[in-house]
């Protein structure tokens, strides 16, 4: 029991960065029928950014953690400007392949400007982590956890509650029925674009104590989000959560009760029984429809 | 004076071909080149460049002494993106020019693996830093490795926790690649030809995110030391962190890579008081010392064995290359069999028919971050 417990702990805590990255896979394809397969380097970009200001320039963490929140912003704009808005009015597969060249340059511009060391970020917490009866937490887990049901609840305020929110969802639904309404229809997307920017980096920064800042970080974590949106439902906000969640205690139980070297595995064969049985995920719409 | 069509061809192609031909023969005589296939992206793109640096000291030294053959000697780099593939590609570009007499390769033995069908193609001589028993005892003549190879590792292990900790119930964590498949195989038959039991072998794959299962299994099992064999540095950091985070505290000793500079600077505090083998260990000998000398001089960092198995490798080729007196890859590769007592960083070179230099290696602790040198075990065979 003391087992599960632990597992589930460590589960839950590293499902919510898969489903923090994956928010941001499912809210710019509602916006744009797009997968932006950059979403994990902005993970990377925001950590690498953390470093800078915390790290190297020794500024104070909070100081750092606004100032490089502000730079992702910024850099979900000019990859608005620069990857999707040019190729718009084309199918999306061009923005797809577009996406993927805007990852490979992102990666490779952090490798030119920072090198390939892996590097170490504190956490915001002095303290490791609690002990509690026979588990052990995480502080960074724990941290990671708060935050995903913090955003989690304003993305739900901000959609439904927000007059911003309601022309976002009515840009994700019919762009061109929102355009004859008189919404923005670019500026919608730029401020999805800003938001999944956001919603990566700032789950970079919360694994990047845990994972060190790497260059592959962002890989590794957007290609399980990427799963984690297929079973959640793409273009379900609920089910990139739960999906999240779920490939992050799946393959953690999987690891520990059936096989370590398949950890990987059981995370996809979850994800290849659903693209059979169940493409449209625990909660999305039917994948075809959208394609 | 009229231009026929055959002069006109073959002015053209004279035209064409000459200044190539000319820069080839030009390159082909000018210096003595080296291919080497290094990480220079890729998850190992950090100790990569330490590989670089530690090639490029041997190189200077090399040509201000006079270079090979009375010619300059000059390093040609490939980037072998620490994958196999990368390695195929990068082995294969370099191949492609006849001019390269000899090839660094891989520390990594999976990366070796894939490329010696390439090499045996080739038959020309391959430095390796690639651990795996099995590289060196598989039927390529052309690769020879400058780090001992896990069969020893595995043995100054056993021996090490067995005798010199008095721990006899061990947990082995490994890599599922070949390196920690064939160290932790290695290990294992170590600890059972002493008398030792093995309460847990466990593989994992690299580039592990969480490795709760992994510490929780080592709990479970009543082990009473911890052996490893961690392919790379940030599973090697998360692993330490999470094993002391859940109150793993038994005795720790590992294979070379938990000595190595990024696993110390990821890994941390976590590390304190472990203990490693290490092909390289500063204060094991005096050119052990010279290097590291040399290397910190220019690097500005402590040296590990990244950099000093390519400084050795560069270093006797070299020689090896000048004692031959030629640069036919047969003569080359007598001359590197043939070398015998040579005081590199990591060692004395003993090289056997195998392609094997090193047969023995140094134990050393992690005191609060600094590589302590403890001792030196040789095996005999």
């Amino acid at each position: 029991m003391d087992l599960a417990l632990q597992l589930l702990f460590t589960g839950i805590g590293i499902g919510a960065v898969y489903a923090l990255v994956a928010l941001g896979f499912v809210l710019i394809f509602r916006a744009t029928n797009v997968v932006n397969f950059a979403q994990g380097e902005f993970s990377m970009v925001a950590a690498f950014m953390m470093v800078v200001f915390a790290v190297d320039l020794d500024w104070p963490y909070w100081l750092s953690f606004i100032v490089s929140l502000i730079g992702m912003a910024i850099l979900g704009a000019v990859f608005n400007l620069g990857v999707y808005y040019p190729l718009r009015n084309r199918s999306f597969l061009p923005v797809i392949i577009a996406t993927i060249g805007a990852s490979i340059f992102l990666a490779n511009t952090v490798l030119a400007l920072y090198g390939p060391q892996p590097q170490v970020l504190q956490g915001w917490f002095d303290t490791p982590g609690i002990q509690l009866g026979p588990v052990y937490l995480d502080s960074q887990y724990l941290l990671i956890i708060a935050v995903t049901i913090v955003l989690v609840v304003f993305q739900y305020w901000f959609f439904e509650h927000t007059l911003i929110g309601k022309k976002l969802q009515a840009t994700s639904q019919d762009k061109e029925m929102a355009s004859l309404l008189g919404i923005p229809v670019s500026m919608m997307i730029m401020l999805t674009f800003v938001y999944s920017a956001l919603l990566g980096g700032i789950a970079g920064i919360l694994v990047a104590p845990i994972l060190f800042v790497s260059i592959q970080m962002g890989a590794t974590i957007a290609l399980k989000a990427f799963a984690a949106t297929i079973i959640g439902g793409f273009g379900d906000v609920a089910g990139a959560i739960i999906g999240g969640l779920a490939l992050g205690v799946i393959e953690t139980f999987g690891a520990a009760y059936v096989s370590v070297p398949y950890k990987d595995g059981f995370a996809f064969l979850v994800l290849v029984a659903f693209l059979v049985f169940r493409p449209q995920g625990i909660f999305g719409e039917r994948v075809a429809e959208k394609a | 004076m009229k231009l026929t069509r055959r002069a006109f061809s073959s002015a053209l192609t004279a035209t064409l071909a000459g200044p190539a031909l000319i820069g080839r023969a030009g390159a082909q005589g000018a210096t003595i080149k080296i291919g080497m296939c290094a990480p220079v992206t890729g998850p190992a793109a950090e100790s990569g460049r330490y590989a670089q640096i530690g090639a490029k000291i041997a190189l200077d030294a090399v040509n201000k002494a006079g270079g090979v053959l009375g010619k300059q000697v000059e390093l040609i780099i490939e980037d072998d993106q620490t994958t196999n593939p990368g390695i195929v590609l990068a082995f294969s570009k370099l191949a492609a020019q006849n001019d390269i007499v000899a090839f660094l390769g891989s520390i990594r033995s999976t990366q070796v693996h894939a490329m010696s069908p390439d090499v045996l193609k080739l038959a020309k001589p391959v430095m390796i830093g690639g651990t795996d028993p099995a590289l060196t005892h598989m039927g390529n003549p052309w690769l020879f490795r400058f780090r001992p190879n896990d069969s020893y590792s595995g043995r100054v292990l056993a021996d090490y926790g067995v005798n010199t900790l008095g721990k006899k119930n061990w947990a082995i964590v490994h890599s599922t690649d070949a390196f920690g498949t064939a160290g932790g195989k290695a290990l294992a038959d170590a600890l059972g030809k002493i008398g030792a039991n093995v309460a847990l072998d466990q593989g994992y794959a690299n580039q592990s995110q969480d490795f709760t299962p992994v510490v929780l299994a080592i709990k479970q099992s009543g082990a009473d030391i911890l052996g490893s064999y961690i392919t790379f540095e940030n599973d090697l950091g998360i692993f330490a962190r999470q094993l002391r985070q859940l109150g793993v505290n038994i005795p720790y000793v590992g294979s070379p890579s938990i000595v190595n500079i990024t696993a110390l600077k990821l890994a941390g505090p976590a590390l304190f008081g472990t203990f490693g083998v290490a092909d390289y260990a500063e204060d094991s000998s005096d050119a052990s010392k010279a290097f590291g000398k040399l290397y910190r001089d220019i690097a500005k960092i402590a040296p590990d064995n990244q950099s000093a198995w390519t400084y050795d490798a560069v270093n006797i080729l070299c020689a090896a290359i000048n004692k031959a007196g030629k640069t036919d890859p047969g003569a080359i590769r007598e001359a590197i069999l043939a070398t015998k007592g040579f005081p590199g960083a990591e060692g004395e070179y003993n090289f056997d028919a195998n392609g094997d230099g090193l047969h023995g290696y140094n134990v050393v602790r992690n005191e609060k971050g600094n590589v302590v040198f403890d001792k030196h075990i040789e095996q005999a065979d």
